[in-house]
């Protein structure tokens, strides 16, 4: 009796073992490696979407014996049109001999265009559903056509198309010339329907209206103007979606300052020039550390609420044209020290007031904050940040600390030279 | 039933002619006559002298008494200046009528036996036999001289700092060696025949006022109950007194070194030793005694929990690495970070097999590399080491056979294997690697897991001797601590519970 009950226990215990199994194994040399995968409109059908993928060939950056490359290029670029990117697995193999695997996707390119769509928000959705999708794959929207721009994306010196990605998302969050922008978070802030959702905007396509003499900072991607034998892409500046849609896009200086308001965000530092106080001629150029946590406190109770914002940046001095000593003077870096701090907050305010007046919503991460003065979901509901927002009152106060003044703090005293 | 069925099978006598001795066995179970020539006629039956080379008997009178006598000795485990000198002369040039045996001869020690079987035991053990006429019992005189190795240092268990010497293949030298290390009256070195036929002995060590009594029983009981011809040396025995046959971990620990043996004794543990075994026994024993060396005490702290971080870590790189190589390429190649798992899919592209035959097939080289270095005649053995590096390595390798990152598990792993310094631990290691590896090319990294827990729960399983296998870390005891890590020895106040020692507080 029991050698019975004990037999038909194993018997299932084994079968137990066919749940999983070697069907399921894949040789990593037998897939093909979907770095990016870029979105576009279907040209004449609106059902549909043209997919274009971005497919990194393994060989290529490996000196290792037995796998040498040879010839081959160092990547694999493939656009159709398909039904959505889940389904267009299997049609780019009509093409690509290697199965199509997700495993390293690391970027999701949008064109501008497709973004713009209020269909946008049900393609993006399906990467919520696939396995292998991971949600800290960053989000791109580019300027032309995402088969253009991936096309016309040659890097030169970073063959392989994951550390291009990885290193370009990477640079420009630490110095706040990009926006972080993954999946997770656009779900995350589409779902929430309150604050606005920042993604990378880039191109490979050189604006006509470069911004010759302008200040370089007011620049997005494609305004850059520059010279020299290089790749053609270039990332600056953000994309604004609201509510899973984009309509809008924020300069570089924007997104910066979007850096230091947001406190879901962070970066190392921004080098920038500042104007010098004690010469208009002159700028002074600095390098702005987050120096602790942005305070942003809320009255939301009252009938105009308020927001007070207060930013502590760390400012070091990089350059000093005027010649000014100013580790020995206490009442000059008093003044520029003021200086600043009215600069930052001018440049802060604007800001603020642009997104009141015309984006009617903020990128900066603050309902997360608003939130928690609410004590139940239905009362914040009613309270209706959207429609709230445009006419809070904020107040921005920036407070500076001054760093280090450079290596050497006197300065050459370049009338003296001349004499 | 089904079980029985097998044993049943396999279990039957094979039909070879026999002869019966029955008749050798009723001469042996008599006594000694009081007739010389009668019972040097039975002796010399049973050692068919004089066609037994090394079978002497030197008949003479003994001065005085003027009675007939023989001496009876096998002289290539004698020393015969003893006999020469302590025995024959002694006798010849005795005068003296009425002196006893035991007066005139001047060996160390003297017995008598009336027993032939007795008396045939103590020759086959290097005594001489001294028969007199008219006496109906055999004097047993001590002169055995069994050649054997000096003391050499030890070269399977080798430490830096610490005492060198090893044991060797003589029980008395290896007790003496004891001996040294523990000077104490308390130390006992009882002694055992064990086997019917080669009247093999066994040395059982073990200090009184501390060895649990029941566990020194039990042990005996075991022993006892052995039946069998011959047990040669010790690694036989352990075969013969362990728990489990089949099981894949060893539970007695086998040590060439006289220093651990010393140790284990004076925690409460019992020693086993053997002629012809250049090491010895320690019961009971623990997984930690395998994966412990002396050196980790010898050393100081820092040093010593140094080493057994190192060896813990590699015990670890040899049972995972080349299973979560192939789990991971074959399963979840997602887990790799992009850069490593592109680089991986660029050496397998031109490989002709799937990862886990790749790896299998380093591993078997790996080994055969082993064994055929270990059983090479020296003469040739670096030619081992060439073939092994370059043929297996580099020319592998370049004719995309294996791709160079196998070549670098594979080799992490068999390096990481030589850290476990017990060759029985280090088998059982081995072994279990390539269960893991099959377990991951079959299921992954779930296969692995799966197997390790199951591995867990059959090493908390396990017992030695009624001692839990991984105590005293599971299950508790009282004891100083010294599993993964040891203490500062000033902190090591206790002997190990888990032996039940009947001083449980060291000094």
């Amino acid at each position: 009796m029991i050698t019975k009950m004990v037999l038909k226990m194993a018997n299932l215990l084994l079968l137990l073992l066919f749940i999983t199994g070697c069907w399921d194994q894949r040789e990593v040399e037998d897939m093909a490696y979907v770095v990016g995968i870029g979105l576009d409109k279907a040209e004449d059908d609106d059902d549909r979407v043209k997919v274009t993928y971005l497919i990194s060939n393994p060989e290529v950056g490996s000196l290792a014996q037995g796998g040498s490359a040879g010839e081959e290029p160092p990547r694999e670029i493939i656009s159709f049109v398909a039904d959505d990117f889940v389904t267009s697995r299997n049609l780019a193999n009509t093409v690509v001999s290697k199965e199509i695997t997700y495993d390293l996707l690391r970027i999701l390119i949008v064109s501008e265009e497709f973004a713009s769509k209020p269909d946008f928000l049900r393609w993006v959705y399906d990467a919520t559903k696939s396995m292998e999708i991971r949600r800290d794959t960053k989000l791109l929207v580019t300027k032309e056509k995402t088969s253009e721009f991936i096309q016309n994306n040659q890097p030169l010196l970073e063959t392989r198309p994951h550390e291009y990605f990885e290193k370009m998302y990477d640079l420009g969050s630490e110095s706040g010339m990009t926006p972080k922008s993954d999946l997770m978070t656009f779900f995350r802030i589409t779902e929430a329907d309150a604050d606005l959702f920042l993604a990378a905007y880039g191109t490979a396509q050189q604006s006509n209206e470069r911004n010759k003499g302008q200040d370089p900072e007011q620049i997005i991607a494609g305004e850059f103007d520059y010279e020299g034998e290089t790749n053609t892409a270039q990332y600056a500046g953000s994309a604004i979606f609201n509510e899973g849609k984009m309509f809008n896009t924020l300069t570089l200086e924007e997104t910066r300052i979007t850096y230091l308001l947001n406190p879901t965000l962070e970066f190392e530092s921004i080098l920038t020039s500042l104007p010098d106080p004690f010469n208009e001629k002159y700028k002074i150029a600095t390098k702005i550390i987050q120096n602790g946590e942005t305070s942003i406190k809320m009255n939301l109770k009252k009938k105009n609420p308020t927001i007070d914002v207060e930013v502590p940046v760390l400012v070091e001095v990089l350059t000093n044209h005027s010649g000014i000593n100013f580790a020995k003077d206490k009442d000059k870096r008093e003044k520029l020290k003021k200086s600043f701090e009215e600069r930052l907050t001018e440049k802060i305010e604007e800001l603020v007031k642009k997104t009141q007046e015309e984006f009617g919503t903020e990128p900066f991460g603050w309902s997360l904050i608003a939130r928690k003065h609410f004590k139940s979901i239905p009362e914040w509901e009613t309270f209706d940040w959207m429609n709230t927002y445009p006419d809070m009152k904020i107040n921005v106060t920036t407070k500076v600390r001054l760093g280090k003044f450079g290596r050497q703090g006197e300065m050459l005293n370049i009338e003296d030279v001349r004499d | 039933m089904f079980k029985k069925l097998l044993k049943k099978a396999y279990q039957t006598v094979p039909d070879v002619p026999e002869k019966s001795s029955k008749e050798d066995i009723k001469l042996k179970d008599s006594n000694i006559g009081n007739n010389l020539e009668q019972t040097l006629d039975i002796f010399k039956k049973i050692y068919t002298y004089p066609h037994n080379q090394d079978f002497k008997v030197r008949n003479l009178h003994i001065g005085g008494s003027n009675k007939k006598a023989a001496i009876l000795f096998i002289n290539t485990v004698t020393d015969t200046k003893i006999i020469e000198e302590n025995v024959i002369k002694p006798l010849l040039s005795n005068n003296d009528s009425d002196k006893k045996i035991d007066d005139i001869v001047s060996v160390l020690s003297i017995s008598t036996e009336c027993k032939i079987k007795n008396v045939l035991t103590n020759l086959n053990k290097g005594s001489a036999i001294l028969l007199v006429d008219d006496d109906s019992k055999a004097y047993i005189l001590s002169a055995a001289n069994f050649e054997g190795r000096n003391i050499e240092k030890s070269e399977n268990e080798t430490v830096v700092k610490g005492p060198k010497e090893a044991f060797n293949e003589r029980a008395n030298t290896n007790i003496s060696m004891v001996r040294k290390k523990v000077k104490n009256e308390n130390l006992v070195v009882e002694s055992l025949t064990i086997t019917e036929r080669s009247k093999n002995d066994l040395f059982i060590l073990y200090e009184k006022d501390l060895a649990n009594d029941k566990l020194i029983s039990n042990i005996k009981k075991r022993i006892n109950a052995l039946d069998v011809d011959a047990i040669q040396n010790l690694g036989l025995l352990e075969q013969h007194i362990e728990e489990r046959k089949l099981s894949i971990f060893p539970t007695v620990l086998y040590t060439e070194r006289p220093d651990r043996a010393a140790s284990f004794i004076e925690d409460g543990y019992i020693v086993l030793l053997m002629d012809n075994s250049p090491a010895c026994l320690v019961l009971p024993a623990t997984f930690w005694s395998f994966y412990h060396s002396s050196e980790d005490h010898y050393l100081r702290f820092p040093y010593g929990n140094f080493t057994r971080i190192l060896r813990m870590v590699a015990l670890f790189i040899t049972l995972f690495t080349s299973a979560v190589y192939v789990g991971v390429v074959s399963y979840h190649s997602e887990m790799i970070p992009p850069d490593l798992l592109l680089a991986i899919a660029a050496t397998r592209e031109k490989v002709p097999f799937p990862a886990a035959i790749e790896v299998i097939i380093m591993e078997l080289a790996f080994e055969l590399i082993r064994e055929a270095g270990l059983r090479v005649p020296s003469p040739i053995g670096p030619t081992i080491g060439i073939v092994g590096a370059l043929i297996l390595g580099q020319a592998a390798v370049q004719a995309n056979i294996v791709s160079p990152i196998v070549v670098i598990v594979v080799a992490l792993g068999g390096l990481s294997s030589f850290a476990v310094g017990d060759i029985s631990m280090n088998f059982s290691i081995r072994l279990i690697r390539f269960l893991f590896l099959i377990a991951a090319s079959l299921f992954g990294i779930y296969g692995m897991a799966a197997l390790f827990t199951a591995g867990i729960f059959y090493l908390v399983s396990i017992k030695s001797f009624g001692i839990p296998y991984l105590a005293p870390l599971t299950p508790k005891y009282v004891s100083s601590g010294d599993t993964i890590f040891r203490r500062v020895l000033q902190n090591e106040m206790f002997r190990p519970g888990y032996v039940k020692p009947k001083d449980i507080k060291k000094k």
